[in-house]
């Protein structure tokens, strides 16, 4: 229990759990030590049968005081010491750190790379390249504390501050705010993602997301800006009331307002509610939402609408972008009577896979299905491939463990969405586009 | 008025009766007694807001009893209402007006008048606060600045209420400064005081000195947030980091104004109850006075986070550990006074063990929290938040609650439930125990404070933390009950001084008489003259 810290993932992080271990031998040592001697002169002195026994008159030791003052002087100095050492290695940047600039703001992150990529929630960097990332608020305090990097420092809407760490491996790890915001501090998130240098140029240079948002229908833009811009901190999708009132079966719904009066929520009134969140609040939920007037374009508005409307009650959180939900579906199809090329036609076109593999050679998001079938290539982490069932169905199931050299981990997982017979039939269909 | 009962000896309970003798009494006895029921009601209050946040995050997700919001403001009133009505109050106001005349051989404090009016001003202020509960507020008890200015108007209020209670802090700590230059009795110098008396004095220089300044910044706070000028709030072109070096300035002294009181307490009850004078009388007195003094230069320790310079930090740091050697000194000493002695595991006794094991860890943690590298990483995690409750309750409501099982006789005349004390000690000793030492665990793996929702891997140790929270829960209630049931109905009487203490308050009858004592006391001897004189003792 004494040694349970967070895995270490910065080069000073071994440094500091050095020191955190050697405070709690001491401490343990002189808690026992201590605790113990008390413990045992109770035992051993403890008035027996309600009679005082004699005692002597020892009103001090002056060689005791002397030894108890200096030895925790001693151990303090060493302790003060070394933190500090520690703490000027946590202060100091190499001047060749990779700068990102960083926004926090109730309730989320923004962070921004120095070729003007931005993204929410959410920051890639490479392994092995100290990087330095540049704090300001929009609003309140912050503060940007990633666990396994042992950092930390507040984000002040007054100056700039910033952390510095070099990761030294890959992997995912959890950012946290840790200086109290608001209504939504606890949802106040973030992920760090430690990628291998080649994966992080790649992705670093990867418009895909945006060139697969702009082909997307207004509802889909919504639901991206329902990510990006922290709603989802404070709104449900699935009917649960959270810090705001859930967007499932908002659309068109009679709210009660805080004043007693009834409103119809329309399009009128999800901007204003957007735009001036305080105006008119929903009864039961305080003034808490930030206003987002000037941090929201008109169109933009209109996609987060667009996305409301299509929120049933009860919707459950779609994990999946589900590009162009599947006309098709309407339709009456008899599986059974077609072949199994003809079936997985039916399954791509369901669930939208050209939205992002075209059929004709081109890029759009993921590789194109055109000859895909038997295709040789490199992985992101340089091994080879062999586009054969095993790799489809994997890339189908687990996008993410095998990445086309050149393309961005975007796609969703189908696992659960298509089974074994289905991603058998998609290959059939597969081996057809030539 | 005067209506002593046939048969019953005179004291300051029996001499004049009915409500008005209470609420117009200049009797620092009866004063003392005021402040201890007042105190404890908030005590309750903010102890079931507690629960009810260690409910709300004993598993992951939420459990529907509580909004984020409620969450939010339910750890605000429990700090704040914990932190300005019960603990900075706490010990001075109870058992230090109870004891401080009595124990340096006085009738009564030097202002009995601004005595009372203190207590007055607390009222006015609780008031205050408890109207404030009606706009809840949502900023934690630090208030800091901008989210406080942009957040809800109850935090006015709120302020305003700390701002008047910090006017009965001074006025009180004042007039126990000039008590103690002026009323000792003759033959009591300084180097006879008791170590309590000299804790009482150490915390009221803290009082007087060090609350002007956080009058100061929440009444800027008051005027930025009512008249829109720009002070802390960076939109208006305010410093948000000198909000919380005003407001530190205070509230890092003000821990010790509820700790050193609880230290005293200690030193008192452990001669007694192990029969030998207090190990290094000297060392305890200066460490008391040594630690009032450094406590007023380590404020920014909270804050090396916030955006203050490498410089500072560093040089906040090594003031910090200048805290920890004279608390060491004080342990060290507390159990060599148990060395060779008659030891009587009396209730108060118990807790005074206790004390040590929980201030070990509360001193200990605070090492980790003033090594710059570590705090860095630990800074506004729930390691932090188990360390304070180390100090504050470990600290000092257990200080509290050992020197009212101490002195209960004392006050009432009559003696609690051994019984039940031992009950409540163990449930608080041991819930109090489970309910923090988890925390530190949930700190050391990253889990922030404040957080109204957590990451599932953290469940197994809140789970734990909140069942030991409602043990310590029921502890209290224990002893609460156990102490307030007695002093109402007991009818039993205790002997004038069941413990047999030398020290002076013990010395006259228990209840005391009105005057404290019959005639005034002359002291020849120090307070510690327990045990057979030994050759080997140095003078």
């Amino acid at each position: 229990m004494f040694r349970y810290l967070p895995e270490q993932a910065s080069t000073f992080a071994n440094d500091v759990d050095w020191l955190h271990h050697w405070i709690t031998d001491l401490s343990v040592f002189f808690t026992v030590a201590i605790f113990g001697a008390a413990i045992l002169f109770s035992i051993i002195w403890r008035r027996r049968n309600n009679q005082d026994h004699e005692t002597p008159r020892i009103l001090g030791s002056h060689s005791l005081e002397v030894i108890w003052t200096v030895v925790p002087t001693i151990i303090c100095i060493f302790i003060a010491i070394e933190g500090i050492r520690i703490h000027k290695d946590i202060r100091t940047p190499p001047e060749k750190s990779l700068n990102i600039n960083v926004t926090a703001q109730q309730f989320g992150w923004e962070f921004e790379y120095s070729n003007g990529k931005k993204t929410n929630n959410q920051t890639t960097i490479p392994v092995g390249q100290p990087v330095k990332y540049i704090l300001r608020s929009k609003d309140v305090l912050h503060s940007f504390y990633v666990p396994a990097m042992r950092v930390k420092s507040d984000a002040l809407a007054s100056m700039y501050t910033y952390v510095w760490f070099n990761p030294i491996k890959t992997g995912e790890y959890q950012g946290f705010c840790t200086e109290y915001c608001g209504a939504g501090h606890s949802t106040m998130l973030f992920k760090v993602n430690v990628v291998s240098p080649a994966e992080y140029d790649r992705w670093l240079n990867d418009n895909s997301a945006e060139v697969m948002l702009a082909k997307m229908p207004p509802e889909d833009k919504g639901r991206a800006l329902y990510n990006s811009k922290n709603c989802v901190s404070c709104h449900s999708m699935d009917g649960s009331a959270k810090v705001g009132p859930s967007f499932a079966g908002l659309w068109n719904r009679k709210e009660k307002l805080s004043d007693g009066s009834e409103i119809l929520v329309d399009e009128n009134y999800i901007e204003e509610s957007i735009l001036y969140p305080a105006k008119k609040l929903v009864a039961g939920y305080g003034p808490v939402m930030p206003a987002y007037e000037g941090q929201i374009t008109t169109e933009e508005i209109s996609h987060l609408i667009a996305f409301i409307k299509t929120l049933e009650k009860g919707t459950a959180p779609i994990a999946a972008p589900a590009v162009a939900a599947a006309p098709a579906a309407a339709a009456p199809v008899d599986l059974t009577k077609m072949t199994a090329a003809e079936r997985g036609k039916y399954h791509v076109e369901l669930k939208a896979c050209n939205a992002c593999h075209s059929m004709d050679g081109s890029k759009i998001v993921g590789p194109s299905f055109k000859g895909i079938y038997g295709r040789n290539g490199k992985l992101s982490d340089g091994t080879a491939y062999v586009a054969n069932d095993a790799y489809i169905k994997n890339s189908i199931w687990e996008p993410m463990s095998q990445i086309v050299e050149g393309y961005a981990p975007a796609m969703p997982s189908y696992k659960g969405q298509l089974s074994e017979s289905d991603v058998a039939d998609i290959i059939e269909y597969m081996k057809t586009i030539k | 008025m005067s209506t002593a009962v046939a048969g019953e000896k005179k004291n300051y309970l029996n001499e004049h009766t009915g409500i008005w003798s209470w609420l117009y009494t200049l009797d620092h006895k009866r004063i003392g007694i005021m402040y201890t029921v007042s105190l404890f009601f908030f005590f309750i209050v903010a102890g079931c807001l507690a629960l009810v946040m260690r409910y709300e995050l004993a598993r992951s997700g939420p459990s529907g009893l509580l909004t984020p919001e409620q969450y939010n403001q339910a750890f605000t009133l429990h700090g704040a209402i914990m932190v300005f009505l019960f603990i900075v109050p706490g010990i001075p106001a109870t058992l230090g007006n109870f004891l401080l005349p009595l124990m340096i051989g006085a009738k009564d404090v030097v202002f009995p008048r601004l005595n009372l009016f203190s207590y007055y001003i607390y009222l006015i202020g609780a008031i205050m606060a408890l109207v404030a509960l009606l706009s809840p507020i949502d900023t934690g008890w630090t208030f800091y600045a901008p989210y406080s200015i942009q957040t809800s108007q109850g935090v006015v209020l709120m302020t305003a209420a700390a701002f008047v209670l910090g006017f009965s802090s001074i006025l009180t700590g004042l007039n126990f400064i000039v008590t103690i230059h002026k009323l000792r009795a003759p033959g009591m110098t300084w180097m006879r005081l008791p170590v309590f008396v000299w804790a009482i004095y150490a915390t009221a220089a803290i009082q007087v000195l060090a609350t002007p300044v956080v009058g100061i910044n929440l009444l800027l706070l008051i005027i930025e947030k009512t008249f829109g000028i720009g002070i802390f709030d960076p939109k208006l072109g305010g410093d948000p980091v000198l909000f919380q070096h005003l407001f530190w300035f205070y509230s890092h002294p003000v821990v010790y104004i509820m700790i050193l009181p609880a230290f005293g307490i200690i030193g008192e009850i452990i001669p007694v109850f192990s029969r030998k004078p207090l190990f290094g009388y000297k060392a305890v007195v200066i460490s008391s006075m040594a630690i009032a003094l450094v406590g007023f230069f380590v404020w920014a320790h909270h804050m090396f986070t916030s955006g203050i310079s490498d410089f500072s930090a560093m040089i906040f740091s090594v003031i910090t550990f200048g805290v920890a050697i004279p608390t060491a000194v004080k342990v060290f000493n507390w159990v060599s006074t148990m060395y060779k002695g008659s030891i009587r595991l009396d209730t108060p006794m118990l807790y005074a063990i206790a004390f040590v094991f929980i201030f070990m860890v509360a001193g200990t943690t605070g090492i980790y929290l003033a090594a710059l590298g570590v705090d860095i990483f630990y800074h506004d995690t729930y390691f932090v938040v188990a360390h304070f409750h180390y100090t504050m309750q470990g600290g000092a409501v257990i200080g509290l609650i050992a020197g009212l099982h101490f002195w209960f006789p004392k006050i009432t005349g009559k003696m609690y439930n051994e019984t039940f004390a031992r009950i409540a000690f163990v449930l608080v000793f041991v819930g109090f125990n489970l309910t923090f030492l988890p925390q530190f665990v949930l700190g050391m793996n990253g889990m922030p404070r404040r957080y109204f929702d957590y990451p599932p891997e953290f469940e197994p140790w809140h789970f734990a933390s909140t069942i030991g929270a409602f043990m310590n829960g029921l502890g209290y209630t224990t002893a609460i009950l156990n102490l307030g049931l007695v002093a109402l109905f007991g009818k039993k009487k205790a002997p004038a001084n069941p413990y047999e203490s030398l020290s002076l308050e013990w010395q006259t009858q228990s209840p005391p008489i009105h005057d404290n004592f019959e005639k005034t006391p002359i002291i020849t001897d120090w307070t510690y003259g327990y045990g057979q004189p030994v050759k080997t003792a140095h003078h």
